[in-house]
């Protein structure tokens, strides 16, 4: 694992030698700053009932309905040349006949996402320290802390996944396309199968609702930090991990 | 150094590297030589240990391909054919990355990138950006890469491929050199590359192994080419009784001269003799030349019986 650092230094390099990660960051950027604006706008709002309560956190990110189109988007983005472009210029010729073990090269590319998605939801922070000081609004530090640690952990899940599907392929295209059909799954059908089914009384409507991640981002939103949530997304991070090392180890058609 | 024993690569039904043995001692320069689709690559990629033989067993520097691949990959350095490089990263950079993951101590690292440099005679791009370098340069950032953690075995796949005249001239050169600290195995389809650089040649054609021989051997001369004024006949026969010549034929003759193709017993040089008997019983011997078995001759001859044979193969199954 020595080796992962070095790695992950130059994968970072070429997202940023390109221009796909600062036109992803000025998208995310935009995003947030819309966000806050409504956010603002909400909490501006005087309060009539308790009907119209709610939580600022989940206003600000969990039921943004832009903040997960954007994620739809940009994790597609970031992931789909981690793999998929060393395979189709060769690098991954050169990469793998030096003394280090795919574990290795999945382990830094996955790391290298994870970091750039970080990266991504800094601007949602930056805001938050203006509302806390500038308009003096005090909102709880509960549901922020929740809802880092949930969308890091969620963050590792969704780049895994990236990461799996850039493995299987040489074309970045396809690569992005399966991991946003796994995305869309995961955000979008979970949430309304879970509507479709919950007023039918089905038994596993409730499994259903555990897996969807808006669901999950609602209750970090709210300050829940619920483990077996985190615990789902590792566990589906390192088994997409595994499954991407044993692709790249199943070198036939890496040529 | 290197000890392959029956490897093979199957892509389905297809069999891509048949059943290859060769063995490659300290300091040699192999040059392996194949038409197009003959194996060479795959071969290539499994000694460096990208793709997994079918079967049969390499070991490089004491270590199996299987077993070790990172100890293998440790001690062997690859320039594939298409010189794969990160374009956005300049020279120095990569080369210094590529040490890293190689694992060139750090103290070393400055100077073992300092020497590659110089060595592949691109210091003065270390700066510049891979992605606008020449094909010619970024061959040799290639090999210096290749070369950077002071490899014992050098596996080089097509290693002038698209390269101008002149640089050709340089790699090979610098492959010349470079056969003193290490073995070196390259892949070319130029046979004057191979006469220029290697030490010993194995030939492949269809994924088996066709000629493993020392270039001195291959281009010793069995043969002698004869040109005597006047009838060929009686030349013919007095060179015939020549001790050490197997035959001799008439193989080109004009007005006043006749050329004759004396074929020799192997280690034998009976070239003095024949001039000898010649004069003396008063032929006008107008010349008398060594013909040296081409490597040309031997890879068209070798290539030719595989595809034979593998046509009489298929034949025999059909029936």
């Amino acid at each position: 694992m020595r080796h992962v650092p070095t790695l992950v230094r130059r994968e970072l390099g070429a997202y940023f030698l390109g221009p796909m990660a600062w036109l992803i960051l000025l998208g995310f950027q935009a995003i947030a700053w819309l966000n806050f604006w409504d956010l603002v706008e909400v909490l501006a709002r005087p309060q009539v009932g308790l009907s119209q309560l709610s939580d600022p956190m989940v206003t600000y990110i969990s039921g943004s309905m832009p903040f997960w189109i954007a994620m739809m988007v940009a994790i597609p983005a970031l992931t789909m040349r981690l793999l998929a472009e060393e395979k189709r210029s060769g690098t991954i010729e050169t990469l793998l006949t030096v003394p280090i073990s795919e574990t290795e090269v999945v382990t830094a590319k996955w790391a290298a996402g994870v970091i750039m998605y970080l990266v991504l939801l800094i601007p949602y922070a930056l805001y938050l320290p203006f509302l806390y000081y500038q308009a003096e609004f005090h909102f709880d530090l509960g549901p922020i802390a929740a809802l880092s640690i949930g969308l890091t952990t969620m963050g590792m899940m969704f780049i895994s996944i990236g990461v799996f599907f850039s493995a299987l392929t040489r074309n970045q295209i396809v690569a992005a396309i399966g991991t946003f059909v796994v995305m869309f799954l995961m955000l979008m059908l979970t949430f309304l199968g879970y509507r479709y089914v919950a007023g039918r009384g089905a038994v596993w409507a409730e499994a259903l609702k555990f897996c969807s991640i808006l669901y999950q981002a609602y209750g970090f939103g709210v300050g829940q930090l619920d483990l077996r949530v985190l615990a789902m997304h590792l566990s589906v991070a390192i088994f997409m991990l595994y499954l991407a090392v044993k692709v790249l180890q199943s070198r036939e058609d890496r040529g | 150094m290197i000890e392959v024993d029956r490897l093979t690569k199957q892509y389905g039904s297809i069999t891509a590297v048949d059943r290859l043995a060769f063995t490659v001692g300290r300091g040699e320069i192999v040059g392996l030589l194949g038409p197009n689709g003959a194996g060479k690559t795959t071969t290539m990629r499994m000694l460096t240990t990208f793709i997994p033989p079918s079967s049969g067993r390499a070991r490089l520097a004491g270590y199996d391909v299987l077993d070790a691949p990172i100890e293998v990959r440790r001690r062997v350095g690859y320039l594939p054919e298409s010189v794969p490089l990160y374009l956005e990263m300049r020279v120095r950079e990569y080369l210094t990355y590529r040490a890293k993951l190689r694992d060139v101590p750090g103290r070393r690292r400055r100077v073992a990138i300092d020497y590659v440099l110089s060595r592949c005679g691109i210091e003065d791009v270390q700066h510049r950006i891979l992605g606008q370098l020449s094909k010619g340069y970024r061959q040799r950032v290639g090999l210096a890469d290749a070369m950077v953690h002071e490899p014992d075995i050098l596996i080089l796949d097509e290693p002038t491929a698209g390269l101008d005249p002149v640089q050709v001239r340089e790699v090979r050169a610098l492959i010349r050199e470079l056969g003193d600290r290490h073995t070196i195995i390259l892949s070319t389809h130029i046979m004057t590359e191979v006469e220029a650089v290697c030490s010993r040649v194995i030939i492949i054609a269809r994924g088996q192994l066709q000629v493993d021989e020392s270039l001195d051997r291959l281009q010793s001369a069995r043969t002698l080419m004869v040109e005597v004024r006047g009838d060929g006949e009686p030349a013919k026969s007095i060179i015939q009784s020549v001790k050490g010549v197997v035959r001799a034929r008439v193989v080109d003759h004009d007005e006043t001269t006749v050329t004759l193709e004396v074929e020799l017993e192997a280690e034998c040089d009976p070239a003095e003799q024949i001039a000898n008997q010649l004069v003396r019983l008063g032929v006008g011997l107008r010349r008398l030349q060594p013909r040296r078995s081409s490597l040309e001759d031997r890879f068209i001859e070798a290539v030719g019986q595989a595809n034979l044979s593998s046509d009489l193969d298929n034949s025999s199954g059909a029936a």
